[in-house]
């Protein structure tokens, strides 16, 4: 219960405590993957969560989108126990998540479709979140039609469309190629402040972190846990929308080195073991 | 100079890896081995090397075949077989697209139908035909069952595993968007699955045929099947091959039907898809 004493700045928004999951093996002992994992995001902060490989970090993410149960602790979000998947976390996965039968314009209107929504409030939230990650001119195209920065565009603008409480991502740009990969981070830094979401996100990508997060929850491996909460200090108040805004700010290249050495020591290499 | 310019730099061979032909001779080629397997078997005929009385030649059995269906209402047997097949494949559609979609889907489901679908399915369906003759006699009803149990097993082993294989960031996409259980499987498994479907009832279809024939062969006096066994006793082979060709026919017929089902169903899947 100690742990848990991270920055509160009012109510947080979403709260783990105290959080582990194990894995029961069939021969040998059991696989304590995630051990007191502690953290707290802050309404309409992005919290990032990176790690080494083998960190967990995807573990803490679908528990926090329920689907995951965790073997012990608390996690909350706006104050209420997590129990299952529903709408208020919505996820975009690292896998292409779009339906190849709806078209653009049905695939963002998918998740209201299920939820009841009118049809014109539907095609009007749609439109709009389709215009926000810039894909308009293919609203009608088939998912098959699309490269696949487009297809992660389609799920998160379906994501948000559907108005969660928290935007939860698993490494969303991880397949893509490292030219879509920074247009894709620099486009979400403009929806993250157009939307006004939460997001908890969760990456390897050390630049990608620093760039995205208002926090930066570093994780260690073997059992995973939160190792360090980072919080880039040096972009406080200062208007970031390209990567070579936050590369020329002062405390950038301190940070990149800090958490590079962080990776070294918690990462290691796999063939030492 | 460019690798490009010139023909001359790069020879051309018959055989060559990794080479696609062209299309005109993907044509030519894939017709001429039927120009010379009617040929040599033409040839085989009229020169003696066969019997002529078990061996008809291609010719005669085309010209049966006109005289089956002008003369001697050979029509009709080709639409009772039809019907039989489209028939009995239909219940056995009916039942096991929502069942195996229903065992692909949940454990439980699995757990309680497959180890009895799995034991079926390695009953022949042809050690059912004495028994089905006793319990139906010589009617519809054997031959109808012999094809459902011929097929339904199949099918719902493979419909199982193709929903099985539907990928979890779907289903698990949909979760986190609010929907419910009932909404998933109608929104995500069964639009997901639907392709896979539709080429796994294709590949059955092709074995239904497999048992109409023996259904019409041991125990009937209608369709294509029971044809070719009269024309077996008064030696007329070359009404036995004009059977055989047209059910070859009838089975490229189906077959290039659901292709063609598949990308009227299935637009939005691109056009290499199988």
């Amino acid at each position: 219960m100690t742990s848990a004493t991270t920055t509160t700045i009012g109510s947080a928004k979403l709260r783990l405590q105290d959080v582990s999951k194990t894995f029961q093996v069939r021969h040998g002992d059991d696989i304590e993957a995630i051990k007191g994992v502690s953290f707290e995001t802050p309404e309409n902060e992005v919290c990032v969560l990176l790690g080494p490989s083998g960190c967990g970090k995807s573990t803490v993410l679908r528990m926090v989108a329920g689907l995951e149960e965790p073997t012990s602790g608390d996690l909350m979000l706006d104050g209420h126990p997590i129990a299952g998947a529903d709408r208020e976390r919505g996820m975009v996965f690292q896998a292409y998540t779009s339906f190849d039968w709806l078209t653009v314009q049905a695939n963002v209107e998918y998740g209201m479709r299920l939820n009841g929504v009118p049809k014109k409030e539907r095609r009007e939230r749609a439109a709009h979140f389709i215009e926000l990650v810039g894909l308009t001119k293919f609203s009608q195209s088939y998912p098959k039609q699309l490269s696949g920065g487009m297809k992660q565009r389609v799920a998160i603008a379906r994501t948000l469309a559907n108005d969660p409480s928290i935007l939860l991502m698993d490494e969303p740009f991880g397949a893509l190629d490292a030219q879509t990969r920074w247009h894709m981070q620099e486009l979400m830094m403009s929806i993250v402040e157009a939307a006004n979401t939460t997001v908890l996100m969760v990456t390897h990508d050390i630049e990608e972190a620093i760039f995205l997060g208002d926090r930066i929850e570093f994780m260690s491996r073997h059992p995973g846990t939160v190792h360090e909460e980072i919080i880039p200090d040096f972009k406080r108040g200062k208007r970031i929308t390209t990567k070579e805004d936050l590369i020329g700010l002062d405390g950038y290249g301190d940070l990149e080195r800090h958490i590079l050495k962080l990776m070294r020591e918690q990462g290691g290499d796999d063939t030492d073991h | 100079m460019t690798a490009r310019s010139g023909n001359s730099v790069y020879r051309r061979r018959w055989f060559e890896f990794l080479t696609p032909l062209g299309q005109p001779w993907k044509l030519i080629l894939g017709v001429s081995i039927w120009v010379i397997f009617f040929g040599l078997w033409e040839i085989a005929v009229l020169s003696g090397w066969v019997n002529a009385l078990l061996v008809p030649s291609p010719v005669n059995v085309l010209t049966t075949l006109y005289e089956l269906f002008a003369e001697r209402g050979f029509l009709s047997d080709v639409g009772i077989s039809i019907a039989r097949i489209v028939g009995s494949f239909a219940v056995a559609c009916a039942i096991a697209i929502p069942l195996g979609i229903l065992m692909g889907s949940f454990k439980a489901v699995e757990a309680f139908v497959n180890p009895f679908v799995s034991a079926w399915r390695y009953l022949p369906a042809p050690a059912f035909i004495p028994i089905l003759l006793m319990w139906f006699g010589t009617g519809e009803e054997p031959k109808m069952a012999l094809l459902f149990l011929g097929v339904i097993f199949f099918l719902i082993t493979l419909i199982m595993d193709h929903t099985a294989q539907v990928r979890a960031e779907l289903i698990e996409t949909a979760m986190t968007l609010g929907g419910s259980r009932s909404q998933i499987l109608w929104t995500v498994v069964v639009p997901a699955v639907l392709p896979s479907v539709l080429i796994a009832m294709r590949q059955m279809l092709a074995i239904a045929w497999t048992y109409l024939v023996i259904a019409e062969i041991i125990a009937s006096t209608t369709g294509i099947g029971a044809m070719m066994m009269r024309a077996r006793r008064f030696l007329n082979t070359d009404d036995i091959m004009a059977g055989i060709l047209t059910i070859g026919v009838l089975g490229l017929l189906f077959d290039v039907m659901f292709r063609w089902l598949y990308r009227v169903l299935f637009p939005y899947l691109d056009q290499g898809a199988r």
